[in-house]
């Protein structure tokens, strides 16, 4: 039963995926007085390149085909680290958290090194403003997730997750708030959402991830898209889990799930929403300011490990 | 205990973190007008602590002085420097000396900083750790503001802060002074905005800008 939960909360996280990105846009296109496309949109652009044609450069490796596979591979085995019905995950007991962070590392390096593959100078270029966002964002990622263990006594993420199930709803301890800041500066920068990167742009001045994808076509695009869709669902639960899981079934009747499944959607909707207000009222940040915005993630990051100690 | 107590106790307990909070993001901010709308939530959140420590302590005299924080420092204040940014037209970043993310760490530092140094007069004193720390931390960034910023119009949010750490001091350590001596205090504080206010202006209006870090014929 628990391992059917499990299995069922992955493939929800694969399926819902691209339309969480179709609701942003849609929102997103509302609040501009647009009318924007349909919600199911990103299924459709998903289909429609399936069933393309591959195209490869002529100077490109086997990395260039490799890439897509180990990001929509890597992408999927951190998802299944992240609880969202009840208080545990698929491969709750194969690794931590760090293990969960680096497996999105992961997945950024191979994609970075299949843009540079590619051989077009745009690539190149998406791929050094990735590592200098990733490797910024690296530091408060893993710092927010220590001060997170450290408070739960557990270091892996369904650990921290039951520890908090049980904690004082109304009780705000500074280390959740703190890292709560920090993660969701971070999961802005991690899945390239507006003060860091555009995910709607072509512009070649400003574009991060949509420079690096710029070479791929069909298939290949399909699983970046789709994995790209996936770590934004990814960061969005994993938020959600380590900062506002009640709600979350405690046991594992019918009854229970349903209603977590009902709560789940209501505070993904809430962040969904939030994502697409604050994307439509900042503007994007300048390259050279990002590092300054991740700065802020840093302290927070860093603040909130030292508040363990203090708040013991 | 009544559903009242309970969220007046729960406000307390955690109202320390939301302080720490605007504290951060005051550092953090880039835009004046930004800073202003955090100072009204800052002294919205002392305005809940003062009700709710009047309400489990019993004081009536206590939600006089909430009514009168309420109106002053989280209405009247933040909307005339609300004004007086609109009247300004001036550039509207806080022109820091620091960027956001030094602040940040600068005031992450000071927050550190007033743990360890109410941690000796927490038995003598008495009242929550982490409130004392806000409080310090309050009067600590709200200098650091003053000295970072070369808007003229963020030394008065720097004062304001400043204000907010001393105020929240006194609720901490001895519920509050005596009326009289609050309504003073909240009118003085008014009185030096309203002045302040009209010295960013005769510095624009003589100078053509208000870039405090420009202002040096006077010095000796």
């Amino acid at each position: 039963m628990k391992l059917a939960i499990n299995t069922v909360q992955i493939l929800l996280l694969l399926l819902l995926a691209p339309l969480v990105r179709g609701v942003i846009a849609r929102l997103k296109a509302r609040i501009q007085n647009r009318h924007g496309a349909s919600v199911w949109r990103p299924y459709a652009d998903l289909l429609k390149l399936f069933r393309k044609e591959d195209l490869v450069p002529d100077s490109a490796s086997f990395v260039f085909r490799l890439a897509p596979i180990v990001l929509f591979t890597s992408t999927l085995v951190a998802a299944a680290f992240v609880p969202l019905l009840h208080g545990s995950a698929l491969l709750d007991a194969t690794g931590d958290f760090v293990l969960l962070v680096y497996l999105l590392a992961l997945g950024r390096f191979f994609l970075m090194l299949g843009a540079m593959d590619g051989g077009s100078s745009f690539g190149g270029m998406g791929a050094s403003r990735e590592a200098l966002v990733s490797t910024l964002a690296e530091a408060p990622f893993l710092l927010a997730l220590v001060s997170v263990a450290i408070a739960a006594r557990s270091n892996s993420i369904a650990g921290m997750v039951r520890w908090t199930l049980v904690q004082d709803f109304f009780q705000f301890s500074a280390v959740h708030a703190l890292a709560f800041a920090a993660l969701a500066l971070v999961a802005i920068a991690e899945t390239g959402r507006v003060p860091v990167d555009n995910p709607t742009t072509h512009l070649e001045l400003t574009m991060i991830h949509e420079a690096m994808v710029l070479e791929y076509s069909g298939p290949s695009l399909a699983l970046i898209e789709w994995a790209s869709a996936i770590k934004l669902t990814v960061i969005m639960a994993l938020l959600i889990a380590l900062f506002v899981p009640w709600g979350a079934a405690s046991s594992l009747s019918a009854m229970a799930i349903g209603i977590a499944s009902l709560v789940l959607l209501v505070k993904i909707a809430a962040l969904v929403l939030t994502l697409a207000l604050v994307e439509s009222s900042v503007a994007k940040l300048r390259m050279y300011l990002v590092p300054d915005f991740l700065g802020v993630a840093s302290a927070l990051a860093i603040l909130a490990v030292v508040f363990t100690a203090l708040m013991r | 205990m009544g559903l009242f107590e309970t969220a007046a106790a729960k406000a307390l307990a955690s109202s320390g973190v939301f302080l720490f909070m605007t504290v951060l993001l005051i550092a953090a901010a880039k835009r004046t007008s930004t800073c202003i709308g955090l100072f009204s939530v800052q002294s919205l959140v002392i305005t809940a602590q003062i009700v709710a420590a009047s309400r489990m302590h019993h004081l009536a005299e206590g939600f006089v002085i909430a009514a009168m924080v309420l109106t002053v420092k989280v209405v009247a204040i933040p909307y005339a420097l609300y004004r007086i940014v609109e009247e300004l037209k001036a550039p509207r970043d806080v022109s820091s000396s620091t960027s956001s993310s030094q602040s940040v760490f600068i005031a992450a530092g000071l927050i550190l900083l007033s743990f360890f140094a109410v941690r000796p007069y927490i038995g003598v004193l008495g009242g929550d750790q982490a409130m004392l720390a806000a409080s310090v931390a309050l009067v600590l960034t709200g200098g650091f503001l003053m000295i970072s910023r070369k808007k003229a119009l963020m030394q008065v949010v720097g004062l304001l802060v400043l204000d907010n750490g001393i105020f929240l001091a006194a609720l901490t350590t001895t519920f509050g002074m005596p009326l009289v001596i609050e309504i003073g205090i909240v009118f003085d504080l008014l009185m030096g905005v309203f002045l302040m206010g009209l010295f960013v202006f005769r510095i624009r209006d003589t100078f053509n800008h208000v870039d405090v870090s420009k202002l040096r014929r006077l010095r000796g």
